[in-house]
């Protein structure tokens, strides 16, 4: 494999918009162009990672972006794993370049949910479900975070407390983001107060319905060669894991981790030679507050059951040990489904080259995202440095 | 000498209607394993645990315990005039998990975990469960 490079990486606020999947993917896609001083013409390929773009009755949204940019001729397609579409994009994207099928990609995921009201919203999400078995039987997207939480309650004495912990800090990492959905700071009596969603998930456990977009530009060392561009202070993957899971969470034996994030995070560890104090911070999927927990024990950051405590000793919080989440989270950040995964890394872009400002982790150089698909269905996990 | 896999394979005898329609006759139908006997209500060609394609259709219990549950407020389309809901994942009797959901639970004292249960019935997609001693 090749060195795979991140050129660039932005994106639009995350958040309510009056605009259309593609125009908020056209945006981000430009951002990430002119970030990166290169012009269309010099992509070679794109995916676009969506994951509900029929509900504005619009499909085949990559000759729509590439049209939109000018280069109707550049292959296009999408990549589809639910929440986790955005990492999907991200690691084919690495494969093409990694092998030298391409030497310069984009990478832009959207979604635009706005428009459904909330029954609506939460039908399609249930859809990430094994809908015949789960989304159909009465299952909720949170519904079905909300038996995990009470499994990992149950099993290690997780408290409510100890979730709502999770959303402060990222409410809180989330107020220096001008880009985030949510800039409210909170506390845990206000999550605690809020109304009950999914039992034991209150409205504050939850990361909203947000609309958005976020790109980024991957290229390889002869693409830089070729413009003439530096390749050190770059940010390159070092690591790149990917794993799956029973698509319905019932089938499962442990429902108080996500193997597919275990086996993800395995692999990326070990392409990048590397172990988790390694990591300057992380950019993990907290759909639920409960799943930031999960994630931090599923990536070994944490033993089992012990994660809530992380948070509880500040040692996840911007300046703490291992800050997760200084973007704000799915939580405050806000999660547009397929530019989530692609989100994470446009946070990686901005804090390794020392560009995050009020939440900027001090001497950040590696970081990790994680990324997961519904209840685990899927995962990507990368581990990205600046050279 | 080992069967191809090509030898091996039964068409799966179970469909989602075919589960539809045993759910509203109050059957659970799901499948058993003919060679490692793994019990599973799901639909499948391979089994997930020996990887061989003798699956054969199965009824299982309609009572069994609740593993884990949530509490619903907020509801997909067909569930909304149902909350609040618990959503349960089930493991029945006799081995397979299965998820369904029980009425007019509202807080969780109405559900300990490892509460028995019993299909009742069906009047949406989904299964019915009641508490049961």
């Amino acid at each position: 494999m090749r060195d795979v490079y991140i050129l660039s990486a932005d994106m639009t606020k995350f958040g309510k918009s009056p605009l259309s999947a593609r125009e908020l993917a056209l945006e981000a896609s430009t951002k990430a162009i002119q970030e990166a001083g290169i012009s269309p013409a010099d992509i070679q390929a794109t995916f676009v990672a969506n994951a509900f773009s029929i509900a504005e009755k619009q499909g085949h949204l990559g000759p729509i972006v590439m049209s939109g940019l000018g280069v109707p001729d550049v292959p296009a397609s999408t990549i589809e794993s639910a929440c986790a579409s955005g990492a999907s994009a991200i690691r084919e994207a690495w494969i093409n370049i990694g092998a030298g099928i391409y030497d310069c990609m984009l990478v832009v995921g959207v979604e635009k949910v706005s428009q459904l009201d909330t029954i609506t919203a939460t039908t399609y999400f249930s859809f990430g479900s094994d809908f015949v078995f789960e989304g159909a039987c009465g299952a909720s997207f949170p519904g079905l975070y909300g038996a995990i939480a009470r499994s990992h309650m149950t099993k290690y004495g997780t408290t409510e407390e100890q979730l709502a912990n999770v959303a402060v800090k990222n409410h809180e990492n989330a107020l220096s983001n001008p880009n985030a959905h949510l800039h409210k700071k909170i506390s845990v009596g206000d999550v605690m107060k809020s109304p009950v969603v999914a039992s034991p998930l209150k409205l504050f456990d939850a990361c909203p319905f947000s609309d958005g977009a976020a790109a980024a530009i991957l290229c390889s060392e002869d693409f830089l060669k070729s413009k003439s561009l530096k390749s050190t202070e770059r940010v390159m993957i070092k690591g790149s894991g990917r794993a799956g899971g029973t698509g319905a969470l019932f089938q499962r034996d442990d429902l108080t981790s996500l193997n597919a994030a275990v086996l993800a995070g395995r692999e990326a560890f070990k392409m990048a030679g590397m172990s988790q104090k390694d990591i300057d911070f992380a950019e993990v999927h907290d759909c639920f507050t409960v799943a930031e927990l999960i994630a931090e024990e599923d990536l070994g950051f944490a033993p089992r059951g012990k994660a809530a405590q992380l948070t509880q000793e500040g040692q996840t919080k911007i300046g703490g040990e291992l800050p997760v989440n200084p973007s704000g989270g799915l939580k405050a950040k806000g999660h547009p489904v397929g530019a989530t995964g692609v989100g994470q890394v446009v946070e990686v872009y901005e804090q390794l080259h020392g560009k995050a400002g009020g939440r900027q982790v001090i001497d950040a150089r590696t970081a990790l995202t994680h990324n997961v698909g519904a209840t685990g269905g899927s995962c990507g996990v990368h581990i990205f440095q600046i050279n | 000498m080992t069967e191809t896999t090509q030898k091996e394979v039964v068409p799966s005898e179970l469909t989602i209607k075919e589960f539809e329609a045993g759910v509203h006759e109050g059957k659970i139908l799901g499948y058993q394993c003919a060679n490692c006997g793994l019990k599973r209500i799901d639909i499948l060609e391979f089994c997930p645990n020996c990887h061989k394609a003798e699956l054969r259709k199965t009824q299982f219990s309609d009572k069994g315990i609740v593993l884990t549950y949530t509490i619903q407020f907020v509801a997909p389309e067909q569930y909304m005039n149902e909350v609040p809901y618990a959503w349960a994942i089930i493991q029945l009797d006799d081995g397979p998990k299965v998820t369904g959901w029980i009425p007019f639970i509202s807080k969780p004292s109405d559900l300990p975990v490892g509460q028995r249960v019993a299909f009742k019935r069906s009047y949406l997609p989904g299964m019915v469960f009641e508490k049961v001693q």
